[in-house]
C-alpha cells in the first residue's frame, strides 16, 4: 500500500485577483514506503508549492494529500501530528539555525514533540552518528561551522523527530561538491536505516541518477511523467524541450549512439558508463 | 594584454570581538584585461572573500590591490573603483532594488550622477546585452530566477565596467538559468571584451575560460588551462573538488586500459575521443 498519495491536487496563488496563476494544476501521484523520490522541473514548475502540501503547511485548492489512506485535513487539530510524521527540509535551512549550541538546535523539534530529555539525548547521538557530526561539535555555536556543516547541523534537526517521510527541497544547493556528496550519502543513510520515504526536489540530475528510484518531472504546474529514474531519462529530447537536462555521462553515451556507435539509452552513471565502454572496446579487439 | 587587476601580497582578516580570522595571506594574482577567469574551491577556501577585495568593498588588512593602476584602499577614489568592477552575488532577491526592471538597472547610473538622456541609453543598451530589454516594464519578483540574475548584471554593465566579478551567481538557478547566465557572461567577454572572473563549484562552467585557478585554504593551489586543471583529477579530489563527469569517463576509461587521452572536457569532444578509440581498436 502506498503510503502517501497525492489525488488532483490544485493549488490557486491570488485566487480572484488578475494575477491568479495556477501554481500546481491537478497533480496526482502515490509513493510506497521506503522509496525515494526526486522532483525535478525548471523554476518557477511547482515543486516547491506542490511539497509545502504533503505536510499541511499549504492547503489545497482543490484535491487532497492521503497519508496511510486518510486525508491530512480529516482532523485539521491533528495536523501537528501529520507534521511530525512528515518533515520537511527547506532551501537554506541553515539560516533557520538560532540557539546557542548545535545540540540544542537539534534538540528543538523533539522538544517541540513532547519528548523527555533522555529520549532527546538518545536521539540526537544516534543521529548524528548516522550523518557524521562529531560529539565535540555539539556544545558549538551552530554560527562558527562552516556553510556545509550548518546545513547538516539543520537536516539533523528534522531527522531527530525521525519523520517517516521526509522531503527536502534542493538540499545541495550552494554546497561545493563535497558537502553535495555528505548531504546525498546522509539522506541516503537516513532513508535506509529508518525505512523512511524521502521526496528530493533537485536540479541536479546527477545526484539524482545516484539517488532516486523514481522521478517526478513538474512543468508549468502539471506532472509531465512520474516513472523510474532509468525510464524519465530516456525521455531525454523531452525533458530537454522543457528545459532540463539528463546526466553529462548520459549526453556523451547519446552523442556517441548519434555517431553510429550501438550504445543503449539507460546509462545514467559513470561506472556504468565505463563498464559498459570497457567491454564494448574489448569486445571490438576481440572480434578483430 | 595588461593587468585590469593586480593583488599584491595582501593579507585580509575577519576581525571578531575575541578572534582573529586570516583568510588570506600573502596573497598575490594578476587579472588580465579581458581576459576570462574562473576560480574553483571548496566552501571556505577564500573565494568570495577575495571577490568582496576586488572591488573595494572589504578592505585588505595589509597589501595592496590595484585596479587600473588605482588602490581599492584608496577611499578618495572608491567611487572609481566601484565602476570598474562590479560584483554579482548568489542570490538574485538580494540584488534588485526596485520594482520596475528598467528602474532597477538605472539605481547604478543615478548615482553616479549621469544625465536622464545618458541614463536612457545605458539602461536600454545593458538590458540588450543581457537579451532582457523586452522585459523592460516588468516587475522583477515575477520573472525567472535567471532572468533576475541577468537584470542584476545589467545593472552592472550599465554603468560601463571593465570587469565584473560573479560570485556563484548560478547556484540558486535551474539547468536552464544556468545556461542563460553562463552564455551570457561569455558574450560579455568576447563581445564586448568585458574581463570576467566567475567564482563557481559547478566545473562545466569552467570548461570555456581561460584560466582556472583553484583555492584551498587561501591559497592558490592550480592555475593553468581548464584542459590542464581538469586532467590533474588528483589535485582536485584532494581539495574537495570533483571533475566532470566527461573528465571523469575519459580517466576511468584509460585507466581500464582503453587507447585515450584525457585532454578534453566538453561532450562532444569527449565522444568523439572514445569513438575514435574503439574504432581504432576494430580497424
Amino acid at each position: 500500500m502506498s503510503i502517501l498519495e497525492v489525488k488532483n491536487l490544485t493549488h490557486t496563488y491570488d485566487g480572484n485577483t488578475p494575477f491568479m496563476n495556477d501554481a500546481v494544476k491537478d497533480v496526482s501521484f502515490s509513493v510506497k514506503k521506503g522509496e525515494i523520490i526526486g522532483i525535478i522541473g525548471h523554476t518557477g514548475s511547482g515543486k516547491s508549492t506542490l511539497v509545502q502540501h504533503l505536510n499541511g503547511l499549504l492547503k489545497a485548492t482543490s484535491g487532497e494529500v492521503l497519508l496511510d489512506g486518510k486525508n491530512i485535513w480529516d482532523d485539521p487539530k491533528k495536523i501537528r501530528l501529520v507534521r511530525s510524521r512528515v518533515g520537511l527540509v527547506f532551501q537554506y535551512p541553515e539560516y533557520q539555525l538560532f540557539e546557542d549550541t548545535v545540540y540544542k538546535d537539534i534538540a528543538f523539534g523533539p522538544k517541540n514533540m513532547g519528548l523527555s530529555d533522555d529520549e532527546i539525548a538518545h536521539r540526537i547521538s544516534e543521529i548524528c552518528e548516522l550523518v557524521g557530526i562529531k560529539a565535540e561539535y555539539l556544545e558549538k555555536s551552530p554560527f562558527d561551522l562552516s556553510g556545509g556543516e550548518k546545513r547538516r547541523v539543520a537536516i539533523a534537526g528534522v531527522m531527530a523527530m525521525q519523520p517517516e517521510i521526509i522531503v527536502f527541497d534542493e538540499p545541495v544547493a550552494g554546497l561545493d561538491p563535497r558537502g553535495r556528496a555528505d548531504v546525498i550519502k546522509m539522506i541516503y543513510d537516513y532513508s535506509n536505516k529508518y525505512g523512511a520515504t524521502v521526496l528530493i526536489i533537485s536540479h541536479n540530475m546527477e545526484d539524482m541518477a545516484l539517488i532516486a528510484d523514481k522521478l517526478i518531472v513538474m512543468n508549468k504546474g502539471e506532472l509531465a511523467l512520474f516513472d523510474t529514474t532509468e525510464n524519465v531519462f530516456k525521455q531525454h529530447e523531452f525533458l530537454k524541450d522543457i528545459g532540463l537536462n539528463v546526466p553529462m555521462v548520459t549526453q556523451v553515451m547519446l552523442a556517441l549512439k548519434e555517431k553510429g556507435l550501438s550504445v543503449p539509452d539507460d546509462i545514467f552513471t559513470v561506472d556504468r558508463a565505463v563498464d559498459y565502454l570497457l567491454t564494448l572496446s574489448k569486445g571490438g579487439n576481440h572480434n578483430a | 594584454m595588461d593587468n585590469i587587476i593586480e593583488v599584491k601580497n595582501i593579507t585580509f582578516e575577519y576581525e571578531d570581538s575575541d578572534q582573529k580570522d586570516t583568510v588570506l595571506k600573502d596573497f598575490s594574482l594578476n587579472i588580465k584585461r579581458g581576459s576570462f577567469t574562473v576560480i574553483l574551491g571548496h566552501n571556505g577556501s577564500g573565494k568570495s572573500t577575495l571577490a568582496k577585495l576586488l572591488n573595494g568593498l572589504y578592505k585588505v588588512t595589509d597589501g595592496e590591490i590595484l585596479v587600473d593602476g588605482i588602490s581599492t584602499s584608496d577611499e578618495e577614489h572608491e567611487i572609481e573603483i566601484k565602476r570598474r568592477v562590479g560584483l554579482v552575488f548568489q542570490n538574485p532577491d538580494n540584488q534588485l532594488v526596485a520594482s520596475i526592471v528598467e528602474e532597477d538597472v538605472a539605481f547604478g547610473p543615478e548615482n553616479l550622477g549621469h544625465a536622464p538622456d545618458v541614463i536612457r541609453a545605458e539602461v536600454d543598451e545593458a538590458l540588450k546585452s543581457v537579451g532582457m530589454y523586452e522585459f523592460r516594464k516588468s516587475t522583477p519578483h515575477r520573472l525567472s530566477g535567471g532572468q533576475k540574475q541577468r537584470i542584476a548584471i545589467a545593472g552592472i554593465i550599465a554603468m560601463k565596467p571593465d570587469c565584473i566579478v560573479l560570485d556563484e551567481p548560478t547556484a540558486m538557478l535551474d539547468p536552464k538559468g544556468r545556461a542563460e547566465i553562463i552564455s551570457t557572461i561569455k558574450k560579455l567577454n568576447r563581445e564586448n571584451g568585458i574581463t570576467i572572473v566567475l567564482i563557481t563549484h559547478f566545473m562545466e562552467e569552467a570548461v570555456d575560460a581561460d584560466r582556472v585557478i583553484v583555492m584551498d585554504s587561501g591559497k592558490i593551489v592550480a592555475d593553468s588551462t581548464p584542459k590542464d586543471i581538469f586532467s590533474n583529477i588528483k589535485l582536485l579530489k584532494e581539495v574537495g573538488l570533483d571533475v566532470p563527469q566527461t573528465t571523469e569517463l575519459l580517466y576511468r576509461l584509460k585507466s581500464g586500459g582503453m587507447n585515450i587521452t584525457t585532454d578534453v572536457i566538453s561532450i562532444e569532444e569527449s565522444a568523439q575521443k572514445i569513438y575514435d578509440a574503439i574504432h581504432l581498436e576494430e580497424i
